[in-house]
Order: C-alpha cells, then structure tokens, then sequence
C-alpha cells in the first residue's frame, strides 16, 4: 500500500514548492500534519482535509484524486462504522443496538472526525513523497546522523525497488515456463517458492552492496561532504518566515486552550473567537501557500511568454 | 463432503452472532412481579473532583438519575435484565460488556458517567435490599418485592456502605 501512494503521484518537476529548500518544505509538513493530529477541531480537520486533497489533485492532477478517492471513500465509511459500534458514549442516544448498547450521536460524529483526520493525514504523506524525495531528507539529516538517514532513505526505497525486481524475477521466470499461475497446485507452489528465493536473495545481497559502495565512498567519515545543489535564497527566507508566524499563531492558541473540543460525553468547544478565528485563517492560508505560489509562478510564465 | 461442513460453519457462525443479542421478552401482567429501582450518583459529586468539566454539567446537581421507580418484572429476570429494560424505556444512557469468565454483564457507565471517571476506585455498583451481592448482576434473580439501587462509588464500595475487607 505504502508503494502504491508513493507511485501514485508523478515526481513534482513542474511543482514551485518543491524547488524550495528542503528545511522550508519540511517545516511546512510538520505544521500542515502537526496541527491536523494534535487539535481535532472540526474547522481544522475540514480545511486539512480540503487543502490535503486540492494539493494531491495539484500535484498528480485529476486522475491521482481518482485513484484516491477509491480507497478514501471506504476507509471512511470503515471507521466510522467500528467507531459507531464499540464507542457508546454520548448524550444524544438514536437507537439501541441489539445487544442494548446505545447508539449515540457523538459516537458517530467522533467517527467521522477520526477518519476526516486519518485520510487528511494519508494524504498529506501522498504529497510529502512526491516533494521530499529521500535525497533532500539525507541532505536534511545526513549530518546529524549519517546512519539513521542512509538507514532511512535505504528502508523508504526498499518497497518500491523490491516490486520493481520481483516484477522483473517474474518476467524472467514466466518466459522459461515457470509461472505460478499455471500448472497444479504442487507447481505452482514451486514456482513461488523460486521465485521468493530469488527475491530474498538479492535483497540481502542489494543491502551488502549499498552498505559498501557507500562505506567505500567514504559517506560519514568526518570531514567529508555530500554534493548538495539546495541553496537558502532570499524566498526561502520569506515562505521559512510565513511559516513560523503562522505556526505560532496556530500554537498558541492550541496551547492557551482556544482551540479545544470535547466529543464525549457532549459535543463542546469554542467555536467562534476572535483568536482562534485568526487561527483558522491562519491555517487556511499555511495549507495553501505551495498552491498560492504554483498560482503565482505561472502567471508569471504566462506574462513573460506573451511579451517575447 | 465439503458443503454440509461449510453449511454447518455458517450456521454457527450466525448463532455466534447473535448470541451476545439480549431479548427483552414482553411483559406478562398476570404473573408479573413488582420490583423497585432507583440509580443514584450523588458520591460522585461530593468525592468526584477530578470528574471532566463536561461531565460535570451534564449530571444531575442532587445525583438522582433515577428516583425509586415501580417496575414490572417476569419470572427469572436478572438484575441486569431490569436495568437495561428501564435504560431503554426512560432513555437513560446505559453501556455495559459482557464478561463470559463471570459469566455476567458487568455496567462500564450510566449516564455517560462511566467507571473510572472519579478516581482508580470508582465505578457502578448494586445492591438489593439494601446488601450488596458479591457477584455480577446477571446472576442475581428478582424475587417480588426486591429493591434494587444502582448506586456509584468512589473508593470501591466503602462510601456506599459495602466495606470491601469485610465481605472476604
């Protein structure tokens, strides 16, 4: 499942965002997936998951939405059945279940809540492999700790690189007759069999090789630096700066207590003040800067062309 | 061979279903017998100070959520029996699980005060006649006349008169 979100997105080339620097980037992440987990309030779990899904379609367009949708729609549906069935609590009772336990309102919009925050955060990641390939996170951590980041991005590649080989073994294997659809069922686990044995084979071996091309390059050794072409321009500084105001904005009224909701036993929180109003702004905006800025860099495209 | 074995796992899987499904039966008058009951949460109020702020508000300011109320009751109903009858008849919230090693209902919440909500020792207890059963409310048959109080504690039953040590 992992690979498939991870493929479902074409690497953003044509993406404004993602030539900013990874820190900035990253930071935007943290904030956007922070915020959504740490404060389940209904206001920001709907512009997350509006943002999350408009920057999804932004980034692999229509046909990524699609693809998402067929497994957003059910995993939805899922947990705010099992949510409804095992969590009882809540004033507002609908109907009894047959074993007597209450059916209640809250439990049912609790539901719906958690899942609005799971597929928002699902997303977010979508978009988070797309932008922050694995080169950027070594170039953000492989200082601080060179094992941790090449152990990182080696495990993060691993799922896709293992289905691409296994695609190719099977290929190989189909085309001198030994494919594990056909034959009986004895053949077939045979086949199978092959065929993982080839798989795990190469990946242990796959895993020595990198450790050592890696270890024979020199990567970690003190001293030594990594080619990098991610430089901190004066926009960075700017989004970097955006981010942070919006960030403590957003925080602060997390911290102070403004922005908290209770589903059980009763549906209670502030809704409307004029803090975390500026909150909800504030958040609105953050989700939307890499949208803005795409919006932004084209227009601009657009008047330069026209004026040649 | 295979589809009577398959038939018969199905079967039992729809039994397995709805085993754990409590049947209310209807209420014959002419053999019915009269039962009281009454639910009180009041030492939550005076004990509960780390009760939710939500919840606070939502229960009742004496601690009554049930005064002694008459009901009607069939030959061989349980204590648990009664009390999810008269939940669903007045809409009082109720949720309970079903602990199959005492073979019995035991109450998580009335109320949507639940058990654990004032305190490690709190939680829901009965008592009928004024003693307190040491065993789980579905095993407990009404005779006539029984009164039964849903009552809740804090410190394991000694502020509602059932010392703990003195029933070992």
């Amino acid at each position: 499942m992992c690979m498939e979100h991870s493929s479902n997105l074409p690497p953003a080339s044509r993406d404004t965002f993602s030539t900013f620097h990874p820190a900035v980037t990253l930071l935007y992440f943290v904030l956007t997936i922070g915020t959504a987990i740490l404060l389940m309030h209904p206001v920001i779990l709907c512009i997350s998951f509006i943002a999350a899904f408009s920057y999804t379609a932004h980034l692999g367009g229509i046909h990524a939405v699609k693809r998402s949708l067929i497994w957003v729609l059910p995993a939805a549906f899922l947990i705010v059945l099992v949510n409804a069935m095992f969590q009882h609590r809540g004033i507002t009772v609908l109907l009894y279940l047959p074993s007597g336990n209450p059916l209640t309102l809250e439990s049912i919009l609790y539901g719906l809540a958690a899942a609005g925050m799971m597929l928002a955060v699902m997303l977010w990641f979508q978009c988070y492999h797309a932008i922050m390939t694995s080169d950027r996170f070594v170039y953000l951590f492989g200082r601080i700790s060179p094992v941790l980041s090449l152990l990182l991005s080696m495990t993060l590649r691993f799922v896709p690189l293992c289905y691409t080989q296994f695609q190719n073994i099977r290929e190989a294997q189909r085309s001198i007759g030994r494919d594990f659809t056909e034959g009986t069922v004895l053949k077939r686990m045979q086949c199978a069999v092959t065929m993982l044995s080839i798989l795990f084979t190469w990946a242990v071996e796959n895993a020595i090789i990198t450790a050592d091309s890696m270890k024979s390059r020199g990567y970690g050794l003190p001293g030594r630096s990594a080619f990098s072409i991610y430089s901190f321009e004066k926009r960075d500084k700017r989004a970097l700066c955006w981010f942070l105001l919006c960030g403590f904005w957003i925080s602060l009224t997390g911290v102070t207590g403004l922005m908290n909701w209770t589903y059980y036993p009763a549906l209670n929180g502030i809704w409307l003040h004029p803090v975390s109003i500026g909150a909800y702004l504030c958040y609105l905006a953050l989700c939307f800067t890499p949208i803005y800025l795409n919006r932004r860099e084209n227009r601009i495209w657009e008047r330069c062309k026209s004026e040649i | 061979m295979q589809k009577p074995v398959k038939f018969i796992t199905a079967i039992l899987l729809c039994a397995l279903l709805f085993c754990g499904c409590g049947v209310s039966q209807p209420i014959d008058d002419e053999t019915a017998m009269q039962c009281t009951i009454s639910i009180n949460c009041a030492n939550a109020l005076v004990y509960g100070e780390e009760l939710p702020e939500a919840l606070l508000e939502l229960l009742p300011a004496d601690g009554v959520i049930l005064e002694k109320t008459v009901v009607s009751v069939n030959d061989g109903d349980s204590v648990f029996d009664v009390l999810l009858q008269t939940a669903q008849k007045y809409g009082i919230h109720m949720e309970y699980v079903d602990t199959p090693v005492y073979n019995s209902a035991y109450i998580e919440g009335i109320g949507n005060l639940y058990e654990f909500d004032a305190g490690d020792h709190s939680g829901w207890m009965y008592s009928v006649n004024g003693e307190f059963p040491n065993y789980g409310c579905s095993s407990y048959l009404l005779n006539d006349g029984d009164a039964v109080q849903w009552v809740y504690t804090c410190n394991l039953g000694e502020d509602v008169g059932n010392v703990y040590g003195a029933q070992q």
